[in-house]
């Protein structure tokens, strides 16, 4: 099978050794890579109840197919691990050059198992591997602890690295990649922290070989002919994706004041598409790909003048903009920049934080444990960044995640804090597109955008967004479109707004592997997958009951926004989680039927819980 | 009648206030007249049948006109209409 290296390099950071770890042709064909290879690896390599933060985890690194092919889009990789904040399976998705020059010195991706005596860094080239000290790097910011390992490098030289946060053990630290690109959610860079592990840097390598070259090239100049007709794509390249944030606050989903409202006037042309393209100094594409998406801007006025990122993205607009009830883009940004140079979730703090100002205005935070931060206090929210990172003072406390803050605080604020499985809303409000409530309440991962994106069909397509009618199956399928995308591991916009089809997928996948696979064959592998991570989970006690959502979401009707009124309510989620378990295959309580297992030939797994 | 107009595409236009007399209240009729002042900026989102283009959505208040009456759909003073690409994910 061309394409595929088929082997991964496995670490042992307490031995201090590493290897090849074959991976089988069969395994490629049933999982075909990234998310799948994870969850098949995952669920035959962890113990299961292990401590995510012990040696005893394991950290992959993982590529798909695609990679370094040149297929569209295919410069993706994926940490998969158990994470602490949730303690369940945990994916965690990012651009990144690594990716590809994991593929050329010859791997998939990746295993680190153990924890390293002292603090160390992992050097990899095609004449082997290198684990290094990196008692220089402790310590140091990401943007720096890059900069400083590329620089000591003759050749080209790309890094993954996490910052204080992740040293820290903050339960949603992220690893960084090419400076402004993460692996953000679950908290895979505590994980790395736990390991001692300040980053890993890659070199050099060969091309991978591929089946028909002139076929991906076919292909690719096909995918440019459509992109360039495409009005999502052309507007999408344009505005990147601070243009969803239109989009949500007009269908009423916008976050706004800690997910109390659904729609901030406010935000219109100063933190939305039209606000951020003023603040654009450049379009960026990731490797592999034509679709320019990503923004450099940089803050035009203000104390935060001349800061620079690559972003601010959607969610972090959302997060820190109406969540927190800061209009000012330059703040923003100023925040998107903390957070990436300390190594934390956008998502994550952003929720976080609007969750202690709502603590903060009920009078439920002692004005010894924290200052007295209200909605709309800017320098208030940059300076909580700094603490979480740290753990400093109260931000110890926050740097457990909402779910931990909200126990620690008590007085109701779990009805607040917005998370399932304790892992923080993204930034869209169920209320208003109910299959956004199943989205979040199923996810493996908890509350979680990348499995599906109902708002596309609820707010823009033809689901009615406030009712349970037709959810699951919507739900279903956008979890296994995505499922393949993200293990083929490829981005998600060049497919959603080219777009590409699973067919597409087919040939592409064919061109670089010289393997066939059907639209059907991709329907089992996705359901195969998603039935793999459900025993995972259940392996680790997750059922039925943890599929839920948080009161706010489920009780409190909307204030404002076409949505006013409505709120999920038990019923319809119910409803929508018993539908979703029946076109899975699973029974009432989640756990996947012995015909479902049979059908995924996954009976062994189950026998062996 | 006044309507205010958004147009999310490759330009994005927000919030433009407009007075208009159309035949009747239905969408339809407020789509035609709504063309008959502002043809170019509404070509990328109108087929000539006045059906919203392949890829695009019409908003009205934020519901989409798919679960609403589709181009029966009533107007009234002071509403809101959106047309959009079909964006999707952040």
């Amino acid at each position: 099978m061309k394409g595929v290296r088929g082997k991964l390099l496995e670490v042992d950071l307490t031995q201090g050794t590493t290897q090849e770890l074959p991976v089988p042709l069969e395994h490629y064909h049933r999982y075909l890579g990234g998310r799948g290879l994870g969850a098949r690896l995952l669920y035959d390599m962890l113990p299961p109840g292990t401590d995510p933060l012990s040696p005893d985890n394991l950290l992959f690194f993982l590529t798909g197919p695609l990679t370094g092919s040149t297929a569209v889009g295919a410069s993706k990789f994926v940490v998969v691990t158990k994470s602490p904040l949730t303690h369940t399976w945990c994916d965690a998705y990012s651009s990144g050059r690594i990716s590809v020059q994991l593929k050329k010195v010859g791997y998939d991706g990746m295993v680190i198992r153990g924890r390293a005596s002292n603090r160390c860094y992992l050097r990899i080239d095609e004449q082997g591997v290198d684990i290094r000290d990196a008692s220089h790097l402790w310590g140091k910011d990401s943007f720096t602890t890059e900069k400083t390992l590329k620089e000591q490098e003759e050749s080209p030289a790309f890094v993954s690295s996490i910052g204080p946060a992740g040293e820290n053990l903050v339960k949603f630290a992220c690893i960084n990649s090419d400076l402004y690109r993460q692996a953000g959610r679950g908290g895979v860079g505590a994980v790395m922290g736990s390991k001692h592990l300040k980053a890993i840097v890659v070199i050099g390598g060969q091309g991978v070989p591929l089946h028909d070259r002139k076929q991906l090239l076919g292909l690719n100049k096909e995918a440019h002919r459509r992109a360039s007709v495409s009005p999502v794509a052309q507007a999408r390249m344009k505005y990147g994706t601070p243009l969803t944030l239109n989009i949500t606050h007009t269908g009423g989903i916008l976050p706004t004041k800690n997910f109390q409202f659904s729609t901030w006037e406010k935000a219109l042309e100063k933190i939305d598409s039209v606000g951020v393209y003023r603040s654009v100094k450049k379009h960026v594409s990731c490797l592999s790909c034509f679709i320019h998406c990503s923004l450099i801007t940089e803050a035009a006025e203000g104390k935060y003048k001349g800061v620079t990122v690559e972003g601010p993205e959607y969610e972090t607009l959302g997060l820190f903009g109406s969540n927190l009830l800061i209009d000012s883009l330059p703040t923003i940004i100023q925040a998107n920049v903390l957070c990436d140079i300390l190594g934390l979730d956008t998502i994550s703090t952003g929720n976080i934080i609007g969750f202690l100002m709502e603590c903060s205005e009920r009078g439920l935070i002692p004005p010894s444990k924290a200052f007295d931060l209200r909605f709309g206090d800017e320098e208030g929210a940059l300076a909580v960044i700094e603490m979480i990172a740290y753990r400093r003072g109260f931000g110890d406390i926050l740097a457990e995640g909402v779910r931990a803050a909200a126990q620690h605080i008590g007085g109701g604020s779990d009805r607040f804090a917005m998370q399932v499985k304790g892992l923080e809303f993204p930034a869209y409000d169920p209320r208003g597109a109910f299959g956004s409530g199943l989205s979040y309440a199923v996810s493996p991962r908890g509350a979680c955008h990348r499995r599906a994106w109902p708002p596309a069909q609820e707010i823009l397509g033809d689901y009615p967004p406030y009712t349970a009618e037709g959810k699951a199956e919507m739900v279903r399928e956008q979890y296994d479109i995505n499922c393949i995308l993200h293990s083929l591991l490829v981005c998600d916009m060049p497919a959603k707004f080219i777009p590409l089809s699973m067919e597409d997928y087919a040939n592409y996948l064919h061109a670089v592997t010289g393997e066939s696979f059907s639209i059907s064959d991709f329907a089992q592998i996705a359901g195969r997958i998603e039935t793999l991570i459900r025993l995972f989970n259940a392996r680790e006690g997750f059922g039925r009951e943890e599929d839920t959502l948080p009161y706010r979401t489920l009780f409190e009707p909307l204030p404002d926004g076409p949505g006013k009124g409505q709120c999920v309510g038990e019923d319809n989620l119910n409803r929508m989680i018993d539908e979703y378990y029946a076109c899975r295959g699973w029974d009432s309580a989640g756990v996947p039927t012995e015909a479902t297992l049979r059908d995924y030939e996954l009976s062994t797994e189950a026998s062996r819980g | 009648m006044r309507v205010i107009v958004n147009t999310f595409g490759t330009d994005i236009k927000l919030k433009q206030e407009i007075v208009l007399e159309p035949a009747s209240p239905s969408l339809r009729d407020v789509l035609s007249a709504l063309r008959e002042r502002y043809r170019v900026p509404l070509e990328r989102f109108l087929n000539d049948d006045l059906s919203p283009v392949r890829g695009v959505a019409i908003l009205i208040n934020g519901r989409n006109i798919r679960s609403l009456d589709r181009s029966a759909t009533t107007i009234r003073e002071g509403d809101e209409l959106t047309f959009t690409v079909m964006v999707a994910g952040g």
